[in-house]
C-alpha cells in the first residue's frame, strides 16, 4: 500500500510538473539569418525558460505561409504585411501581432550597361518580380510612378522571376527583384562587380512596406490561453532577435546548425545576419502604427489595380507586444 | 451542417439509386450511355456544393462551384490569354516538333540496328529524368517565353512517342512483308503504302498519350519561369494570392482542353485507322 502510494504521488507530481506548450511557426522561407531570431531564442534556450516547445518549419518555393495557416498546419507564420493584408481582405483573418523588422531589404537591381540612371528609365525594359505574395511592393512602386506593367512600349514587361538571380546574369531582364540580405549579395558572388550594377533601394524612392512580422489567425486570439502563449513567444523571440543584432557570427553559426538541407555556407548566413541587424535595429517588436499606416497608405495607392481595396480593419493588435515588454 | 449539405447528401443518395436502375433496364440504349455519366457529374459538383457550404469549408481552401464558376466568367479574357501562351504556343508547337522527331528517329532506328541497341536507352535515360529538374535548365537555355515550354514538352513526348512507333514499324508480320516482296517493293514503296499505315494504330497510341504529357509539360514548365501569363504562371501567383476560384477555373480550362485534344487525337485515329478491328462499330 504505501509503495502503491508513493507510486502514484510520484505519478502525479510528474503529470502536474511543468509539461512544454508547443508552438508551431511557419517561416516564410527556408533556414536562412532572416530568421535568426528564432533560430538563436530556440538554441539558447528562450523559449525553454517561457515554457514553449518551438516547432520551426521552414518554409520554400512551394509553401505559402498563408495557406498553411488557413490549413491549421501552423499556430504563428512569419510573413510580410502586404501579402498578409491581402489574404486578410481574400477572406483569410490575419492579425499582426509583432513586428521585430523596422526596415524594408527590397530592392530593385539593375545592370548599368542597360542605362538606366533612375525609374523614369524603366519604361520598355524587362523587369523581374518575384510573385507567390511577394509582387505587392514592385505593384504598388509602379502604380504609384504611374508606369503599367502590362508590357507596352510606354510600361515595363514583367518577368517572373524564379528564386534566382539568372535572369540578370543571363540578360534575359535590365533590373531583378533582390534583397539587401540575399539575391544582391548572390549577384556580386556571381562575379559582377557593385560598379556595374545600379540599385534602387524601396526605402529610399519611399515605397518601402512592412516585412516580416508575426501573424495569427483571428479567430484563435480570442483564447485567453492562446493569447498566453503568444505573449511568451513574442517576448522570447525578441529576446533571441536582439542576442542576434549583438553577435551576429554566433547567430549565423546557429543557423547554419539548423539548416537541414545543408545549401546554406557560412560566409552567405554570416553576411546575411550583418543586412539583417540593420533591419531590425530600431524594432523592440511592437508594430508601431505610423509604419502600418504607411504600408497600408502605398498599398491603397495602386491606381485601377490596387493590391488592396479599402483600409483593413483590426490587422494588427498591440495587445500581445504590450504584455510581452512590460 | 446546414441544410445544404443535408439536402446534397439526399441528392446524392437518389441520383446514385436513379442511376443504377438506369444503368441496369436501359445500359444498351445509347440515350442511358449519355445520361448516366451527366448525371453521376451533375451529382459530384451538387455534392462538392453542398458539403462545402453545409460544412463552411473556408474558400481559401476549397472554393463551393459556385464561386468557381462566377470567377470563370468574369476572368474569360484572362483565361483565354493564358489558354493561347500555354496550350496554343507552348505545348502544341512542342508536341508538333517532339511527335514529328520521334516518327523521324523511329523511322531511322528502323532502318539501323546499330541506332535500335544505342538510342533506345538513351531515350529510356532521357525520359527518366524528371520535368522539375529540366524546366529550369531549360528555361535557362531557351529564355523565359514559350520556346523554353515547347523544349520541355518536347523532351516529354519524344521517348513515348518513339517507342509506340517502332513497335509499330515492326509490326508487319512474315507474311505481309513476302507479298510486298513479291511485288518488287523499294524500301520506299514498302514503306509508304504498307509498313507506315501499320505502324498507325501503335502510332496514335503514343499521340494520345503524348497529348496529357504535353500539357503537363507545358503547365509544370511554367512555375519556372515565364512572363506574366501563361496557365502555370495564373496558377502558381493566384495560389501565392489565395484567389482558389481562379486556380480552379485555371484546372477546369486545362481539363477542357486535354480532353479536347485528346478527343480531336481520337477522331483522327478513327479516321486513319478505320480497318483496325479496334474501330469497328458494334
Amino acid at each position: 500500500m504505501k509503495k502503491f502510494l508513493i507510486g502514484a504521488a510520484a505519478l502525479a507530481l510528474m503529470a502536474g510538473g511543468v509539461s512544454a506548450e508547443e508552438v508551431k511557426l511557419q517561416l516564410k522561407w527556408v533556414t536562412q539569418a532572416q530568421f535568426a531570431g528564432y533560430y538563436v531564442a530556440k538554441d539558447k534556450g528562450f523559449y525553454k525558460e517561457e515554457g514553449l516547445d518551438v516547432d520551426i518549419m521552414p518554409g520554400g518555393p512551394d509553401i505559402s505561409p498563408t495557406q498553411v495557416m488557413a490549413g491549421g498546419g501552423a499556430d504563428v507564420t512569419v510573413d510580410w504585411m502586404p501579402s498578409a493584408l491581402a489574404a486578410r481582405e481574400k477572406g483569410l483573418a490575419l492579425v499582426n501581432i509583432a513586428q521585430p523588422f523596422k526596415h524594408s531589404g527590397m530592392m530593385l537591381t539593375c545592370l548599368k550597361e542597360t542605362g538606366i540612371k533612375g525609374p523614369e528609365d524603366f519604361k520598355g525594359k524587362t523587369l523581374g518580380v518575384w510573385f507567390g505574395g511577394n509582387e505587392y511592393p514592385f505593384l504598388s512602386w509602379m502604380a504609384t510612378l504611374g508606369i503599367p506593367t502590362d508590357g507596352s512600349a510606354e510600361g515595363v514587361k514583367v518577368l517572373k522571376q524564379g528564386f534566382n538571380v539568372d535572369p540578370l546574369l543571363q540578360k534575359q531582364a535590365a533590373c531583378i527583384s533582390t534583397m539587401t540580405y540575399n539575391e544582391y549579395w548572390q549577384v556580386i558572388d556571381a562575379g559582377i562587380a557593385p560598379e556595374d550594377l545600379v540599385t534602387f533601394k524601396y526605402e529610399d524612392e519611399g515605397v518601402a512596406t512592412l516585412e516580416d512580422g508575426l501573424y495569427v489567425m483571428e479567430d484563435k486570439l480570442k483564447d485567453p490561453a492562446f493569447k498566453e502563449k503568444m505573449v511568451k513567444f513574442v517576448r522570447a523571440s525578441m529576446k533571441g532577435w536582439k542576442y542576434a543584432e549583438a553577435n551576429p557570427d554566433e547567430a549565423a553559426e546557429i543557423v547554419l546548425e539548423n539548416d537541414e538541407s545543408g545549401a546554406q555556407t557560412e560566409k552567405h548566413q554570416k553576411r546575411m545576419m550583418g543586412e539583417i541587424a540593420k533591419l531590425t535595429m530600431g524594432s523592440n517588436g511592437a508594430l508601431d502604427p505610423a509604419d502600418y499606416e504607411r504600408t497600408v497608405k502605398i498599398l491603397l495607392a495602386g491606381g485601377s489595380d490596387p493590391v488592396i481595396s479599402k483600409a483593413p480593419e483590426g490587422a494588427y493588435t498591440l495587445e500581445i507586444t504590450d504584455a510581452a515588454l512590460k | 451542417m446546414s441544410w445544404q449539405g443535408w439536402a446534397a447528401l439526399a441528392f446524392w443518395i437518389v441520383t446514385s439509386a436513379l442511376n443504377v436502375a438506369i444503368a441496369n433496364r436501359w445500359g444498351g440504349h445509347r440515350w442511358a450511355k449519355l445520361l448516366v455519366p451527366v448525371l453521376f457529374g451533375i451529382t459530384l459538383l451538387v455534392l462538392w456544393q453542398g458539403m462545402v457550404t453545409g460544412l463552411g469549408v473556408s474558400p481559401v481552401i476549397l472554393p463551393p462551384p459556385s464561386m468557381i464558376a462566377a470567377r470563370f466568367a468574369e476572368s474569360t479574357a484572362l483565361l483565354w490569354g493564358d489558354f493561347a501562351q500555354t496550350i496554343l504556343k507552348g505545348a502544341l508547337a512542342g508536341y508538333v516538333i517532339g511527335c514529328g522527331a520521334a516518327v523521324l528517329v523511329a523511322i531511322a532506328v528502323d532502318r539501323s540496328p546499330f541506332l535500335q541497341r544505342g538510342l533506345l536507352p538513351v531515350g529510356n535515360f532521357v525520359a527518366a529524368l524528371p520535368i522539375v529538374g529540366i524546366a529550369p535548365i531549360l528555361v535557362m537555355w531557351f529564355g523565359f517565353d514559350w520556346q523554353s515550354k515547347a523544349a520541355v514538352v518536347v523532351v516529354m513526348v519524344f521517348f513515348p512517342v518513339l517507342v509506340n512507333m517502332v513497335a509499330g514499324l515492326a509490326a508487319t508480320d512474315a507474311l505481309q512483308r513476302d507479298l510486298m516482296q513479291t511485288y518488287s517493293a523499294t524500301y520506299r514503296q514498302s514503306l509508304l503504302k504498307m509498313r507506315l499505315p501499320a505502324a498507325m494504330p501503335f502510332l496514335f497510341n503514343g499521340l494520345k498519350i503524348a497529348t496529357t504529357l504535353a500539357l503537363i509539360g507545358a503547365i509544370v514548365a511554367e512555375f519556372f519561369g515565364s512572363p506574366t501569363r501563361g496557365m502555370g504562371f495564373r496558377i502558381s501567383t493566384a495560389v501565392g494570392q489565395l484567389d482558389m476560384p481562379l486556380v480552379w477555373s485555371e484546372i477546369a480550362v486545362a481539363a477542357l482542353a486535354g480532353s479536347g485534344f485528346f478527343g480531336m487525337m481520337v477522331l483522327i485515329e478513327k479516321a486513319v485507322t478505320f480497318w483496325h478491328p479496334s474501330q469497328r462499330a458494334k
